[in-house]
């Protein structure tokens, strides 16, 4: 199958910090979750991939186009929907006339068909109701669906989402994973997020970014499945653990090497994740 | 080649910061219209009021690309410079039609000479548009207009306090060095046009890294 995105040495340096290194990935259809900390490069490379940015080496094409030429870039651009990690708006705009001022910009130029698209989205992101109201009077998370409906105007291949859930409440977060997951039939949707329950629940597959690199490309049960027989409780503090927390029971649960005859425990994502970033971290050290 | 409708142009027209663009167009109209109550003084005044209402257009020019939308708007298929040139073909008429005011609000007998002065005008205001085009261009912020002003104002004191005297550009209509001033205003409206363009683009490549060999 031909890849939405195929990516090969990505780089890019904001002064002496190397924000992307030498990153090579390919998307295909479905969710795909970026996990990484803060600083990892998740924007970046969403930015990157979004042609927001452009990056100082490496190359890629999205759905068969090159943004490394203008016209590249443009078809890009046509096939695709962002949603960066602070949407902004006009606020005296209401949430159809922003939507809408994105479709113009989308070169939708037949108005019947273009406000019969509009109206599609907001419906689809839930938000109907509210489309005749200023966007300075929504809330945090009908704001955030107005930028999401903005992204998905135009029915795009790729869409690449920056942290959507961030700020919402768990209510909303629930809501906004069931509008990912529906964008992410039939297209490919690339999530950056800092929540694992976010990747376990919507992705098919998973990368783990860490210093600009990406550290772990596969699937959540791949990523799981590293720290099987590395996840192990204890009654105190493992001081030989590389992530250890107590947990609401009392006792420690601890990831790394475990002892020997330690009680071992079922991985999570979540493990699987903070093992892989303790690789990446000894990596960075050495 | 990008498609340019009707509702594009209206859609881009409500997101002008025309509050901001009325009320410097409103202070600078008011500061030209000063010279008709300045009595006798108004022989001096008339020209320093007239370049005052100036910057204070200019001011109100530099927030001419601030887009609180412009990262959800980042990477529609609308060329930025399209997006650009748009704002400002919309606001030239506006620009045009407002310096006509300032200029009649100017007693006809101590109006300086309108072809200078309206170079002077276009030099600034072209220095604005630019600024906020490579501001755009250089730095992800929404609303870069504020930072403008305030460099434009501090810009404007320097070259008043400071500029050599050789170079003048802010001279009085009866200095022999009038005429040379005017030449330099229409080199400051080249560059300031060639920067706005350069600004205005989309690089497929950053250049920051050219600059800096070995990275």
């Amino acid at each position: 199958m031909t890849p939405t995105v195929s990516a090969s040495g990505l780089s890019l340096r904001y002064g002496g910090t190397r924000a992307l290194d030498d990153v090579s990935l390919r998307l295909s259809g479905g969710v795909t979750g970026l996990l990484g900390p803060n600083g990892a490069g998740k924007t970046t490379l969403l930015r990157v991939l979004a042609t927001a940015l452009p990056a100082d080496r490496g190359a890629f094409t999205v759905l068969g186009h090159d943004p490394g030429t203008a016209r590249g870039r443009q078809e890009v651009r046509r096939r695709l929907g962002y949603l960066p990690q602070t949407p902004g708006f006009h606020p005296d705009f209401t949430a159809f006339e922003f939507v809408d001022y994105v479709a113009i910009l989308k070169e939708m130029t037949d108005r019947a068909a273009r406000h019969r698209e509009v109206r599609r989205v907001l419906d689809e992101v839930g938000l109907a109701d509210v489309r005749g109201k200023r966007i300075r009077k929504l809330s945090g998370g009908m704001r955030q669906r107005v930028a999401l409906g903005a992204a998905l105007v135009g029915d795009p291949g790729f869409l690449v989402l920056d942290e959507p859930t961030v700020g919402l409440d768990p209510e909303q977060r629930m809501r906004f994973r069931e509008f990912i997951a529906g964008a992410g039939e039939g297209r490919t949707v690339l999530l950056s997020t800092h929540q694992t329950e976010d990747v376990a629940m919507l992705c098919h597959r998973v990368l783990v970014m860490a210093g600009g690199r990406v550290r772990f490309e596969g699937t959540p049960a791949e990523l799981t499945a590293r720290a099987a027989g590395h996840v192990w409780s204890s009654t105190e503090r493992d001081p030989g653990a590389k992530a250890g927390w107590r947990t609401g029971t009392g006792s420690f649960r601890n990831v790394g090497d475990p002892p020997a005859g330690a009680d071992l425990l079922e991985p999570t994502l979540e493990d699987g994740y903070l093992l892989t970033l303790e690789g990446a971290g000894a990596e960075v050290a050495a | 080649m990008p498609r340019l409708s009707g509702d594009l142009i209206v859609a881009v027209c409500r997101t002008l910061p025309l509050g901001l663009l009325g009320a410097a167009g409103g202070t600078g109209l008011l500061m030209a219209g000063l010279s008709r109550t300045t009595g006798e003084a108004g022989e001096w005044l008339a020209l320093p009021l007239l370049r005052v209402a100036i910057l204070a257009f200019a001011m109100g020019l530099v927030f001419l690309l601030d887009d609180p939308a412009r990262h959800t708007t980042a990477t529609v298929p609308t060329p930025r410079p399209v997006r650009i040139a748009l704002r400002v073909a919309l606001v030239v008429p506006v620009a045009a039609a407002w310096w006509t005011a300032a200029l009649l609000l100017v007693p006809r007998d101590l109006r300086p000479p309108g072809a200078d002065i309206t170079l002077e005008a276009a030099a600034a205001f072209a220095l604005a548009v630019s600024a906020a085009a490579v501001a755009v261009r250089r730095s992800d912020l929404t609303r870069p207009g504020p930072r403008l002003a305030a460099g434009l104002l501090t810009s404007a004191m320097l070259v008043l306090l400071f500029w050599p005297g050789r170079w003048a550009l802010l001279v009085p209509v009866e200095d022999e060095r009038w005429a040379a001033a005017h030449d330099r205003w229409a080199v400051v409206l080249a560059g300031a046009v060639v920067v706005g363009v350069l600004g205005a683009v989309e690089p497929l490549r950053r250049w920051y890294w050219r600059m800096v060999p070995g990275r």
